[in-house]
């Protein structure tokens, strides 16, 4: 099976967010960008599959700014044989459309029986890319995936968690699938292999490229305006109490007619 | 302008779902008293004996069952209805099935996208703007979508559900022709339905309580389920939980985890690590039970409690229930 996964580097959970000077956007300066949640589930997944069926290979591709190359190498040191790098406009874009459009444009062009990536990026959570790179190659696409397993060479089984309650679905390939599952603990690179990975070759389609080729499509709709942080908070009001009776008593009293959240 | 908004509604039997109310909600509003809303349903009759109630003018049909129906196959019918509605903007709610779908219809109808919106303004002929939390909720953002079309699926619970309101609507059948071929190898082989009593799943509550290792042991973590239930809330826990077994991942807020933002978070013995904390800390309202007066969590709740969950759980659960007027258990 030829699986190829879709990575976004994303600012490592501990990053301390701020805007950019023109208050539009998150500030990239200063932050580590890594493969992480449910994207790293993704290439998880991705490896587990490959091991389940040999003679499969994962190919790891990235749209966006240079530091997709990093991200790019973390998941061949996880394991992906091959990865390519889609670059983005000069001038930046975070629309999840013209990110599809790239990637798709790339597709087109390399093997794949299954796409995989998260269900949404971790930073902007749109979860648009996979369906839409689905419309782009015509192929079916499943997004809220967990426990994806291949049912022969030709097809996929997994569940899907929704409002009304688990499906169960059988899938044919090729597909486009987004994952839900975030594994508590996905493998990690042995030092050898990040060390080869540094020198891994990575395929570069250049932004002309994939302009040309989007034509009027390359330009993005979606734009960011204003990116605003929440006031940090100030700390907890403690609750004095002597029994238990009267800290539940005077939580709820508090819940009810100050912070007005009680059912 | 007289923009037509275009809701693609959900039923659950027979039902328009909450998300589906709340699009219709927003629909009536962008619309304005000159525009209309129109709306198309994969959910055939009993769908548009819902739909009518709900005032609307018009309604594109299709019948696909929920076992047939994929995002390419609803997001086939959907653009079609659009052309044919002539609409500028499309509405979905923001289920799975929802933000599915939103992707693929972008494409199909050619339309600027975005998800998880909670603000939405039509601010000229090719132009809206929508504001969304990123981040798992630690920041919020405003985005411009120009062009002549747009595809929003809407945040749920961010928005109040539409009145009823009688109408006779306009029926027009979808040709079913118009889904890709390759959709037709793709099947639901079952559906478990959530079980009755189990309430609100995590990223839906607008409750959650959760539990960490300051439960001390499995066999208490029932004090939890007790003091959600009363609450009609969501069961969440701490990976120390999940990583003994206590209980399933699927519990488990956090980085690694589920990301929830509801109206009231309650937290019982978990120590606040950022990896939890960046899972839950856009939530309205937190509360943090805790021994440790220290504990990090009391730096992001509203309102700390020092002690021991152990005895104060039950008691919150009793009071919540006099005060809520439900029998005592
Ligand atoms: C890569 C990575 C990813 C991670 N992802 C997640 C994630 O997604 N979600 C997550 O939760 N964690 C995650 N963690 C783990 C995280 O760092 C913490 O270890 C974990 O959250 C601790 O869980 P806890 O607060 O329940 O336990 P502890 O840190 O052990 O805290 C227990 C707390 O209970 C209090 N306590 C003890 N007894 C009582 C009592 N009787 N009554 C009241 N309070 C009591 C203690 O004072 C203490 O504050 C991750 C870690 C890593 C390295």
């Amino acid at each position: 099976m030829e699986i190829v996964v879709l990575i976004k580097p994303i600012p490592e959970a501990e990053s301390r967010l701020r805007a950019t000077p023109d208050g539009r956007g998150p500030e990239p300066e200063g932050i580590k960008f890594v493969l992480a949640g449910y994207d790293e589930s993704a290439v998880e997944q991705a490896l587990l599959l490959k091991e389940s069926l040999p003679g499969s290979s994962v190919h790891a591709v990235s749209f966006g700014p240079a530091r997709c190359e990093e991200t790019l190498r973390a998941a061949i040191a996880l394991g992906a044989d091959r990865a390519t790098w889609v670059e983005g406009p000069p001038e930046g874009s975070d629309d999840p459309v013209l990110a599809a459009r790239a990637l798709a444009a790339t597709l087109q062009t390399v093997p794949h029986d299954l796409v995989l990536g998260g269900k949404q990026a971790g930073d902007d959570e749109e979860g648009i890319v996979p369906g839409a790179i689905a419309e782009l190659l015509g192929i079916p696409s499943f997004g809220y995936v967990t426990d994806l397993r291949s049912s022969g060479p030709s097809g996929l089984t997994f569940l899907r968690p929704t409002e009304a309650g688990v499906e169960q679905w059988e899938a044919p390939l090729p597909c486009v699938v987004g994952l839900q599952q975030a594994w508590n603990d996905p493998r990690s690179a042995k030092l050898p292999n990040i060390l080869k990975s540094r020198k891994a070759p990575i395929l570069k389609v250049d932004w002309p490229t994939t302009s040309t080729a989007l034509a009027l499509e390359a330009k993005p709709r979606s734009i960011g305006e204003k990116f605003e942080l929440p006031a940090p908070r100030t700390g907890a009001k403690m609750i004095e109490f002597k029994t238990p009776e009267e800290a539940a008593e005077k939580l709820v009293r508090l819940l009810r007619e100050e912070a007005k959240v009680f059912p | 302008m007289t923009p037509t908004v275009l809701v693609l509604a959900e039923t659950s039997g027979g039902l328009l779902t909450g998300p589906t109310k709340e699009a219709i909600g927003v629909a009536r509003t962008l619309a304005g008293s000159d525009g209309s809303v129109a709306a198309v349903t994969m959910g055939g009759p009993s769908a548009l004996e819902a739909l009518a109630s709900f005032g609307l003018k018009e309604v594109w049909m299709a019948d696909v069952p929920p076992e047939a129906a994929t995002s390419g196959a609803v997001a086939a019918l959907a653009a079609h209805a659009a052309d044919e509605s002539r609409a500028a903007l499309v509405l979905l709610g923001g289920t799975t099935f929802g933000r599915d779908v939103t992707g693929r219809l972008a494409v199909r109808w050619g339309a600027a996208a975005a998800t998880g919106v909670t603000e939405v303004a039509i601010t000229g002929p090719e132009e809206v703007h929508v504001r969304r939390p990123v981040y798992g909720g630690r920041a919020t953002e405003s985005r411009r979508l120009v062009g002549p079309r747009t595809v929003i699926a809407l945040r749920p619970h961010a928005f109040a559900e539409a009145a009823a309101s009688a109408g006779t609507p306009t029926v027009h059948a979808l040709d079913r022709s118009v889904i890709p071929v390759t959709e037709g190898a793709a099947r639901r082989r079952s559906l478990a339905p959530a079980e009755p009593g189990s309430g609100p799943s995590l990223s839906d509550a607008t409750i959650v309580v959760s539990g960490g290792r300051g439960m001390r042991a499995a066999e208490n973590f029932h004090l939890i389920e007790e003091l959600a239930q009363s609450l009609g809330a969501a069961v969440g826990a701490s990976r120390a939980v999940t990583d003994a077994g206590w209980r399933p991942t699927s519990f488990q807020v956090g980085q690694t985890g589920r990301a929830v933002s509801p109206q009231l978070y309650i937290a019982v013995g978990i120590s606040g690590a950022i990896q939890h904390v960046v899972g839950m800390v856009s939530s309205r309202t937190i509360v943090a039970i805790n021994t440790d007066p220290s504990a990090p969590i009391f730096k992001v709740a509203d309102y700390g409690l020092v002690g021991d969950a152990l005895t104060i759980l039950p008691a919150l659960t009793r009071e919540v229930r006099k005060v809520r007027g439900l029998p005592a258990n």
